[in-house]
């Protein structure tokens, strides 16, 4: 006979915790609790049987793992909350006593937790962060719009606006905006940094306020974990491409709603660079001297990060010479004196400097000019991350590089009804002329769209194309093509199907004749797996006397009939399915729920835009 | 100790004295009580604590100041005898004055005083009391009776006259009390009557003291109820105070050094920390903006301390689709119809979270209201809800379906419905073919029992039996040619016309033989009925009348020699009206007949559960019995129980043994079909549940791998049954074809399909009254 086993001490309810239980374990309240598995990334766990991880009971109740729960009792900051715990005790002591000498020096040696080391856990690596940095970006973006309140500080405003420019200097100077959709919720932004899609979302410009259903308390808890995340992720990223981090901030260009614009991006350190890059070449050639070539690598990025940062930014020359110098570098490398690392770096060079296969300098070639109803943060940033140059009306922010009468202007994006003005100038009437006048709309689909559409359809005043996702996988590129491209030739070509069919049975025929085609049709039907007899049947509608242009219709009908014979093949597996056993149909069937869900949606729609398209055209009819 | 003995004597005597004063019979106590009034307080007051106080309390009279009030009293000269006695005994002094106190603080002669004298026989002083001389005074019976009746709740008297009994046990009556306006009077008359209270005891009301009056007082007053106490009593000092004071310590000690020395360790540490702020180690006034600002470096330079994989990262939130644009496709716009719906659904059972709207400019939109709602509730999936990985099951659902060969390949096997034998009406529940194939009988509920060729269908003969046909079989005899039908309580064996010769004669030689044998011993109670040598063509050949109300022959079956048939009786069987107690159903349903011999016999004495149906195996001597939900396999030889199969059917309806004789199908009214390996297991090697209603016949092909159902729904499903021989291999069974048309008439579909024997061809019988011919 084995030991006898204690109920209790082994399986699920040794490895499960109720929160309650790992509170009282913790030793602290259950706000810091929360506070706790926020910032440390803990969850409950839905234990496989709930009654034997609740030894025994049933009561609702939710689970932690143990090794969780110790996992948190080693964290520093839990011994910080409670010290937070004391001072606060103490502070309110002494202000109670109306001490304020002894307030003030607690107050100053107020006990404050950093979360650096937090960061480094959850994210071991640099891939790992990036991958996790959708709902940041989202929460940055939501608080950096917010008012500030008495539960939400001026200061946490302006770092997270501040946070959100740096990450849109990041996508504009690297170029890795993606995709644009406006929803009705916001508008959704995806960027690839480092192979990763990071999707996020901005709401439109309107002010907030702070439901009252909403605990703030956990969103700020969030906040806090996320701008740390941010600011380690934006380092990163910033020094990766040789920019200083945090990038200066111009306060009178914010004063005056410069909004990015106030933000310069700076190179690092020439004289960092110019060692690093002198260690990276005598590095490789084993310290045995320094190459002419690094030297003269040296002397041209000094040459270059002497440039203004807001001609870094826009100018395109200076990424060809950039391309230039890695081509450069792409050079020198092989030449080192241990081809197996060359080679490695080599490649991973070749990789990053690779041409994706999305465009990203769409609007290079172009000048745009943004009109004052339309929202300045959303169509800067996009225009400038597809390589635009971009203006704007004054009162709308300053930092507009050129005003309205600029002769470069080629399209003025606006979103006004069209409304005929008489006193237009001479000059005003040429410039409108050269001008295109487009609706926010093409900026989106044409990104979305990877190459730029008619301007026609969006110009001023005209009834848009529906503005599609781009989020909704092949299907839904399709449909894009099939929605900007007018898919009116299919329909005609469709409708026109439709009333030949519905022409045909006409009364006239006799009686023979009809017979006569019966027969045709039975041979056809039987036939037309095979050529040959195909060829026969040909013959036969011939001498019968049937027209080409009918048989090839009554072809194509009787090989639709014989894809429903084919649905016979279907039959057979319907057969097939009864010799299923009771557990695999139940499978099948579940298998097969969401598939005939989907496919329901689908149809549905599609049989929705069918009646659309007819109504439409009753309505163009009569006109 | 004489003294305390002294003391006990006395205190009834004191009581007494008291009861006396209380009546005032003595002047001179009455004096004294005048003189007195606080004395006498006092006494009252300590008289009633008398019984636990000890004497000892009892104050100390001078007897002088007594003596001097009193005078000319020859008690009093007793008492100034007995002070000069002790003076003469200064050691019964104290006892002395005591009896002295006791007797002048009453100062009632009641109890007469004691002499001292010296006893003749001890010598030492004894006292000697004097003769109570039993005269007017000495008797208590002036005073009033008390109530006798003890520690008894007085309100058990509240509705009786008297008041208790007294020491010669007569009642004691409550006194008259006056009514209220006697008690009004009184209250008016006497001054003294608010301080009065009623005395349950004597039923009246009795004025209260002075002191009761001040307890009251003072209890009113909140002050301690006792007037002795006094709260200001100035305090006793007993070890401090003046002239008390502690002159020598307690110590010789001299004080030590370090009371006015400074401390050397204190001084230390506090060099230790004014040279660490010297040395800057310590910021005594710490400048606050460097600490507040996060100061960011590359923390993923260095290598992950761990190769642990990162932790499970939260799954990202969906991507918006079209209907999500602010100018989507107008189909993807909700009707009225679902936008009420979406209103009225809760939030929680929401498919999706926003109604699609559409714009027709950008500038057009307005923010989205639930904004911060939707990133809020995302966070707190992040940190409460729970995380799960699962593995996400992506297999095509066509390759859960079993690879069965395609039924083209598996030629012959009927296919469309080439011919259909009508009946003029009523069900036809059965159809026999002959063993050479070429005809078929079939019988409907109305009695016609009709003839046909099966390849044209032409009708050869028709017999009328207006009784209601439940069976019809042919014999599987090659060389006679006779089947048998199945009727209420009655078997008729019938012969075909039109028959070559020797068959004809043969079979008549079996029918009707010349010469019979001779009737059996024992009478039975089946009757077998010989019908004239020619009878006339409508009528059968020989018949069998089962015994009465055994119900319709629901079943015959052949032994493959064609000797032997068995029948199965009772009424058939409807699952909606269940009534087992069908005659048939129990032990007298089956009968074995033998043809050679006329004779039957009931082959089981007592069988349990009702017999649905039974069959011979085609090669051993085994007999297969389905009750309702049970097969049982008979031994006939043996005559023993060889097997209970279990097919787990709520009601058998049908069942078929293959021609090897190793398989069993069986089918039930709950759509089930369970096929059976006989040489394996008592469970259903395979369960198959294809039938969308009752299944009600089964048929095994005797040379084809086909078996075939038939169905309440209307249609026949035909399978490939292959069978190997090895036993390795499992049977092979593919679904071929689902033949359809029949109609299905009050809930009854394809009552029974049968095989024709040598091709692939089905005839099927209807509750449409057809019969149909299913070829290939």
């Amino acid at each position: 006979m084995g030991r006898l086993r204690q109920k209790g001490k082994a399986g699920a309810a040794k490895a499960y915790v109720t929160r309650s239980a790992a509170i009282k374990r913790l030793q602290c309240s259950l706000a810091d609790f929360r506070r706790l598995c926020i910032i440390k990334g803990i969850f409950p766990r839905e234990p496989r049987h709930r009654k034997r991880a609740n030894k025994g009971s049933s009561a609702p109740a939710s689970f932690y793992y143990a090794k969780d729960i110790a996992y948190l009792a080693h964290e520093p900051i839990l011994k910080k909350l409670r010290e937070h715990k004391a001072f606060a005790k103490k502070l309110a002591r002494a202000l109670g006593r109306g001490e304020w000498s002894s307030a003030k020096s607690l107050e100053d040696n107020k006990p404050v937790y950093r979360l650096d080391h937090i960061i480094k856990e959850r994210y071991p690596s640099f891939i790992d962060a990036i991958r996790d940095i959708d709902d940041a970006l989202c929460m940055i973006f939501l608080f950096a719009s917010l008012p500030s309140n008495d539960r939400i500080s001026t200061s946490l405003v302006e770092n997270c606006s501040r946070l959100a420019a740096e990450w849109q200097l990041y996508v504009m100077r690297t170029r890795s905006l993606r995709k644009v959709f406006l929803s009705i919720k916001g508008v959704y932004y995806q960027a690839e940094v480092m192979d990763q899609p990071i999707t996020w979302l901005v709401p439109y410009q309107f002010t907030q306020n702070i439901p009252s259903d909403v605990d703030v308390r956990v969103m700020l808890t969030f906040l806090e974990l996320y701008q740390t995340l941010l600011g380690f992720v934006f380092f990163k990223l910033y020094t990766e491409i040789d920019l200083v981090y945090p990038p200066p901030l111009d306060l009178d260009k914010q004063d005056s709603g410069a909004g990015i614009g106030a933000f310069a991006l700076e190179e690092r350190n020439r004289d960092d660079m110019l060692s690093s890059v002198l260690s990276a070449s005598t590095g490789q050639s084993n310290g045995k001297r320094v190459s002419s070539k690094a030297v003269r690598q040296a002397i041209k990025a000094l040459a270059e990060s002497s440039v203004t940062a807001e001609e870094l930014e826009n100018d395109v020359p200076s990424r060809d010479a950039e391309s230039e110098h890695q081509d450069e570098m792409f050079v020198l490398r092989p030449s080192a004196s241990n081809p197996g690392d060359a080679a490695d770096l080599s490649t991973l060079h070749s990789f990053s400097s690779f041409p994706q296969s999305h465009v990203t300098n769409l609007f290079e070639p172009y000048t745009f000019f943004l009109s004052r109803e339309t929202s300045r943060p959303i169509f800067e940033f996009i225009v400038r991350c597809f390589g635009g140059r971009i203006g704007w009306s004054s009162t709308t922010g300053s930092g507009s590089p050129y005003d309205e009468t600029d002769d470069s202007i080629t399209h003025v994006i606006l979103d006004r009804p069209l409304n005929q003005r008489s006193d237009a100038t001479g000059a005003e009437l040429n410039r409108m002329r050269r001008r295109k006048y487009v609706q926010p709309q093409w900026i989106v689909d044409c990104i979305n769209s990877g190459r730029l559409l008619l301007e026609e359809p969006y110009s001023q005043g005209k009834t848009l194309p529906p503005h599609l996702s781009p989020f909704s996988g092949r299907e839904g590129a399709q449909e894009l093509r099939a929605g900007i491209t007018g898919d009116s030739a299919m329909d005609d070509m469709m409708e026109k199907n439709e009333t030949s069919e519905e022409d045909e049975p006409d009364g006239d025929k006799s009686d023979s004749e009809r017979s006569a085609d019966k027969a045709l049709m039975a041979t056809m039907e039987a036939s037309h797996s095979d050529p040959g007899a195909m060829r026969g049947v040909e013959l036969q509608a011939e001498a019968v006397g049937v027209d080409y242009g009918t048989f090839e219709k009554k072809l194509a009908k009787t090989q639709k009939k014989g894809t429903k014979v084919g649905e016979g093949v279907n039959g057979v597996e319907d057969m097939n399915k009864m010799m299923l056993s009771n557990k695999q149909r139940k499978l099948y069937e579940k298998v097969r729920y969401s598939e005939r869900k989907r496919q329901a949606e689908n149809a549905k729609l599609e049989e929705r835009r069918k009646e659309l398209r007819k109504v439409q055209k009753r309505e163009r009819k009569p006109t | 100790m004489a003294s305390h003995v002294a003391n006990r004597k006395r205190k009834p005597t004191a009581k007494e004295q008291l009861d006396a004063s209380d009546v005032e019979s003595f002047p001179g106590g009455s004096l004294d009580s005048l003189s007195s009034d606080e004395e006498e307080d006092r006494l009252l007051h300590e008289s009633d604590k008398s019984d636990s106080d000890s004497v000892d309390a009892f104050p100390e009279i001078d007897t002088d100041s007594d003596s001097d009030t009193e005078g000319g009293d020859d008690v009093d000269d007793v008492d100034e005898g007995s002070s000069a006695n002790d003076e003469e005994f200064p050691g019964s002094e104290d006892e002395a004055q005591d009896i002295e106190g006791a007797s002048s603080e009453n100062d009632l002669h009641i109890f007469p005083k004691a002499k001292t004298v010296v006893s003749d026989i001890t010598g030492q002083p004894k006292k000697v009391y004097p003769e109570i001389e039993p005269d007017y005074d000495s008797d208590s019976s002036t005073e009033d009776a008390p109530n006798r009746i003890g520690n008894i709740p007085l309100h058990w008297y509240d509705d009786l006259p008297h008041v208790g009994y007294d020491i010669d046990g007569t009642k004691v009556l409550k006194p008259a009390r006056g009514d209220e306006l006697d008690k009004f009077l009184k209250t008016v008359d006497d001054p003294s009557a608010w301080t009065s209270a009623f005395d349950k005891n004597t039923q009246m009301d009795k004025p209260l003291t002075a002191e009761e009056l001040d307890i009251i007082r003072r209890l009113e007053a909140l002050e301690n109820p006792d007037s002795n106490y006094d709260p200001y009593h100035p305090t006793v000092e007993w070890f401090t105070g003046k002239g008390k004071e502690e002159i020598m310590p307690l110590s010789a000690a001299p004080e030590p050094k370090r009371r006015w020395i400074p401390s050397k360790w204190e001084k230390q540490k506090v060099m230790k920390i004014v040279r660490a702020i010297r040395q800057g180690r310590i910021l005594p006034s710490k400048p606050k903006a460097t600490s507040s600002i996060p100061q960011f470096y590359a923390i993923w330079n260095d290598e992950p301390s761990s190769h642990a994989p990162p932790p499970l990262t939260a799954p990202k939130l969906r991507l918006p689709t079209h209907s999500e644009s602010y100018n989507p496709p107008e189909e993807h716009l909700p009707t009225e119809k679902e936008q009420k719906e979406w209103e009225a659904t809760d939030k929680e059972d929401r498919e999706r979270d926003y109604l699609p709207q559409k714009y027709s400019a950008l500038r057009l939109v307005p923010a989205y209201g639930q904004f911060i709602q939707e990133r809020f509730s995302r966070q707190l999936d992040l940190y409460l809800a729970p995380r799960i990985q699962r593995a996400k099951l992506n297999i095509d659902p066509n390759s859960l379906i079993p690879k069965l060969p395609s039924p083209n390949t598996l030629r012959p096997f009927p296919n469309y419905k080439s011919l259909s034998f009508p009946h003029a009406r009523g069900r036809v529940r059965c159809a026999s073919i002959s063993p050479d194939g070429a005809w078929v009988v079939s019988a409907d509920e109305e009695g016609a029992v009709c003839l046909w060729e099966v390849i044209v269908g032409r009708e050869v003969k028709r017999w009328s039996l207006n009784e209601k046909v439940g069976a019809v079989e042919w014999c599987p005899r090659m060389d006679a040619s006779f089947f048998v039908v199945g009727t209420e309580e009655k078997l008729y064996f019938f012969m075909p016309p039109n028959l070559p010769p020797a068959i004809r004669l043969a079979t008549k030689a079996l029918l009707i033989p010349s010469a019979l044998s001779s009737t059996p011993a024992t009478p039975s109670l089946v009757k077998w009925v010989n019908f004239p040598h020619e009878p006339a063509p409508e009528s059968p050949h020989l018949s069998v009348d089962l015994p009465a109300s055994s119900g319709l022959i629901r079943q015959i079956a052949w032994h493959r020699k064609g000797d032997y048939f068995a029948t199965v009786c009772g009424h058939h069987p409807c699952p909606t009206l269940i009534t087992t107690t069908a005659s048939g159903g129990g032990q007298g349903a089956v009968w074995i007949h033998q043809v050679s011999r006329r004779h039957s016999q009931a082959p089981f004495k007592k069988i349990k559960g009702s017999v649905q149906l039974v069959l011979f195996h085609p090669s051993r001597p085994h007999f297969f019995v389905a009750t309702q939900r049970y097969v049982r396999i008979y031994n006939l030889a043996e005559q023993k129980l060889l097997k209970m199969l279990t097919p787990g059917i709520r009601w058998i309806s049908s069942m078929d043994v293959h021609p090897s004789g190793d398989h069993l199908i069986v089918g039930g009214y709950d759509r089930k079909l369970c096929w059976f390996d006989l040489e394996l297991s008592e469970k259903p090697y395979k369960i198959l549940r294809y039938h969308s209603r009752a299944i009600r016949s089964l048929h095994f092909h005797p040379s084809y791998p086909l078996f075939v159902s038939s169905s309440d729904d209307g249609s026949i499903q035909v399978f490939h049954a292959r069978v190997y021989s090895d036993l390795l291999t499992d049977p092979l069974i593919v679904p071929l074809k689902i033949l359809r048309g029949h109609d299905v008439r009050e809930g009854l579909g394809v009552l029974q399909v049968r095989w024709v024997p040598k091709q692939p061809w089905l005839v099927s019988t209807g509750a449409d009254s057809t019969v149909a011919v299913w070829c290939h």
